[in-house]
């Protein structure tokens, strides 16, 4: 069980159910500024919470947060391994396992770990990364077919054979609005040379290292185009995956960012506009310094501003008002000490966001196997409760 | 008589190359490697944990320095030894059991390491008993946490447990560091130092050791 392990149900019925158009007509309406019926909520779970929140509801061992809560949105990821081939098994023990992916990555997941280590990398220096070539980017199996794939295989679980794309999307269909997704270059060069190698890189040739993310760049620009493509007619949205910040800053400088990463971003961007899909981009981390950019690039919505890296969507609304959605930021480490004045507190105030539209409900990154099930339970209840338009919040108005 | 200026230059812009032929060609006309490390390539350090705060360097930047620093003192390490010359203070480093990041670890192991620390580096998942017995059995003086996720965090209780359990927690300093991690967690658990920041580790390890 893992982060991007939802299927739909067996699809039953043509077309999508009144309360899923509705659902749509929600996260659009906030989407576009506007007010809808009551605030979206949705949000990504571990496997280790969903485990835990089916025990402590005493839930069957299929139950899911998303068809449960009747969620307002869903992701969904394709094969993008630069390399398409099932993992090579390492190592095996009922405990944990090591594989080769089709980024070339050797991961350690320990199953009673929440996340995977990346212990080292086919591509080990900087001569290989620049005659690495890839697979199709628009091959079909990515969308089309079964089998391994490390992003929705190796993470928070570990899951071989994951089912095809674009039959995962079809299932979802009918229930929730479902965003296709694309990891940026960042996200790629972590998996594919580890983050350290990817910085001393950067830091030792920028100009050369910048000729690769270009290159790295298109390769994931194509997959983004033949993804949508692909899932033409059947997406509601799209989100971009590349973490850049870590708690204080950008990795690398803003000037660095904008000359080599932002270009790729805003390609993306404009294509699934084009495509009449709007745009969430995740990025962890303080982005203070760089985003204004996503504004510039027309992103609809910034996810998952983090709390512990000074994010506050309340601050953030306050300095550039609508000209940008917000997705997330409700502090996960409030949510993990189960204290509900302390989770009322944090859940109210982040919902003064959502005034005038602009905002979808989440939790600061993702739903951790530190909260428990009725702490997600309450939460949710409380995001319901009071997150009907218009919107009022007692003791807990700010003005903004 | 090289100008030693170049060895602090060299550290500063991530020159490995220079650094470690200029601490060579150093070595060899008999300057005291203490005076090397002390007086060029630790303040050169120094200066990029600033330059890193304020946001003039960014990681890149660090790593080259650190590089480019650990590169030299692999020359000046053994002479140092063999002199006798202790370093400021042997750091146990480590990210807690339950947890598998390591680069804010390997980070604060480069700055310590460029601030006159030797560094014990215990990797990631580290047990409570490992960092136990690297006091013990290493003579560490300080033992260093890192933790990623909200959910590793309670192994840096844990440890603090097991080196008050194995009777080793007056011989040590703790610091933590990772990103959930704050002061107040730090005064929760009972750790006498904490910083945001990989170059901030530098300043908590001399203020926890004066």
């Amino acid at each position: 069980m893992s982060m991007f392990d939802t299927k739909g149900h067996p699809v039953t019925q043509d077309g999508r159910k009144p309360n899923t158009l509705k659902k749509l007509a929600r996260l659009n309406t906030a989407l576009r500024h506007q007010e809808p019926d009551r605030v979206p909520i949705s949000d990504f779970f571990w496997g280790g919470f969903t485990k835990r929140w089916q025990q402590e509801l005493g839930l069957p061992a299929d139950a899911n947060p998303y068809y449960y809560y009747d969620l307002d949105w869903i992701v969904t990821v394709p094969n993008m391994d630069p390399w398409i081939r099932p993992f090579e098994t390492l190592k095996e023990t009922p405990e944990e396992v090591v594989v080769k992916t089709g980024f070339g990555s050797i991961m350690h997941k320990h199953f009673e770990f929440p996340m995977p280590e990346m212990r080292a990398w086919e591509t080990d220096s900087f001569e290989k990364l620049e005659g690495s070539r890839f697979d199709d980017p628009a091959d079909p199996r990515r969308f089309f077919a079964g089998g391994d794939n490390q992003i929705a295989g190796v993470g928070d679980g570990f899951q071989r054979d994951t089912p095809p794309w674009i039959e995962t999307v079809k299932s979802l269909r009918p229930d929730f609005p479902v965003y296709g997704s694309i990891i940026e270059v960042s996200e790629c060069l972590t998996r594919l040379i580890g983050q350290q190698n990817a910085m001393l890189w950067m830091g030792e040739e920028p100009e050369r290292m910048g000729a690769v993310i270009n290159r790295i760049g298109e390769f994931y620009f194509q997959l983004a185009r033949a993804e949508m493509a692909a899932g033409k007619g059947l997406l509601d949205g799209f989100v971009i995956w590349g973490d850049v910040a870590y708690k204080k800053c950008t990795f690398m400088s803003p000037k660095y960012w904008r000359t080599y990463f932002k270009p790729w971003v805003a390609k993306i961007a404009d294509h699934a506009h084009a495509n009449g899909l709007p745009v969430i981009y995740h990025g962890c981390g303080n982005v203070k310094a760089i985003f204004q950019d996503y504004v510039d690039m027309k992103i609809d919505a910034y996810n998952p501003l983090e709390v512990k890296a000074g994010m506050d969507v309340l601050e953030l609304r306050r300095q550039y008002g609508h000209a940008i959605g917000f997705c997330g930021n409700s502090d996960i480490q409030v949510w993990e000490t189960g204290d509900h004045e302390a989770i009322r507190h944090e859940v109210l105030r982040k919902l003064n966001a959502a005034k005038g539209g602009g905002y979808i409900f989440q939790s600061d990154h993702s739903v951790s196997s530190g909260v428990s099930g009725r702490t997600y339970d309450y939460i949710v209840k409380l995001v319901r409760d009071f997150g009907h338009y218009p919107i009022e919040l007692g003791d807990f108005e700010e003005r903004l | 008589m090289q100008d030693l200026k170049l060895l602090h230059e060299a550290v500063l812009t991530g020159d490995a190359k220079s650094a470690k032929a200029i601490t060579e060609k150093a070595l060899a006309e008999g300057v005291e490697p203490l005076k090397l490390v002390q007086d060029y390539m630790m303040p050169a350090m120094s200066e990029v944990g600033r330059r890193f705060e304020c946001n003039e360097y960014f990681v890149p930047e660090l790593l080259l320095a650190a590089r480019a620093m650990k590169g030299a003192l692999e020359l000046i390490r053994p002479l140092l030894t063999a002199s006798g010359a202790k370093p400021t203070a042997r750091v146990a480093l480590g990210t807690v059991k339950g947890d598998l990041h390591d680069i804010g670890k390997n980070l604060v192991a480069a700055m310590l390491e460029g601030g006159g620390y030797e560094v014990i580096d215990l990797g990631v998942n580290v047990t409570p008993e490992q960092f136990v017995a690297a006091v013990k059995e290493k003579g560490a003086n300080i033992v260093a946490m890192s933790a990623l996720l909200t959910t590793t965090m309670p192994a840096m209780k844990t440890t603090m447990e097991a080196l008050q359990s194995a009777g080793v927690r007056h011989q040590v300093k703790v610091l933590i560091g990772g990103a959930p991690i704050t002061q107040k967690y730090a005064d929760d658990i009972g750790a006498d130092g904490f910083s945001e920041s990989a170059a901030g580790a530098v300043a908590i390890a001399k203020k926890v050791m004066a």
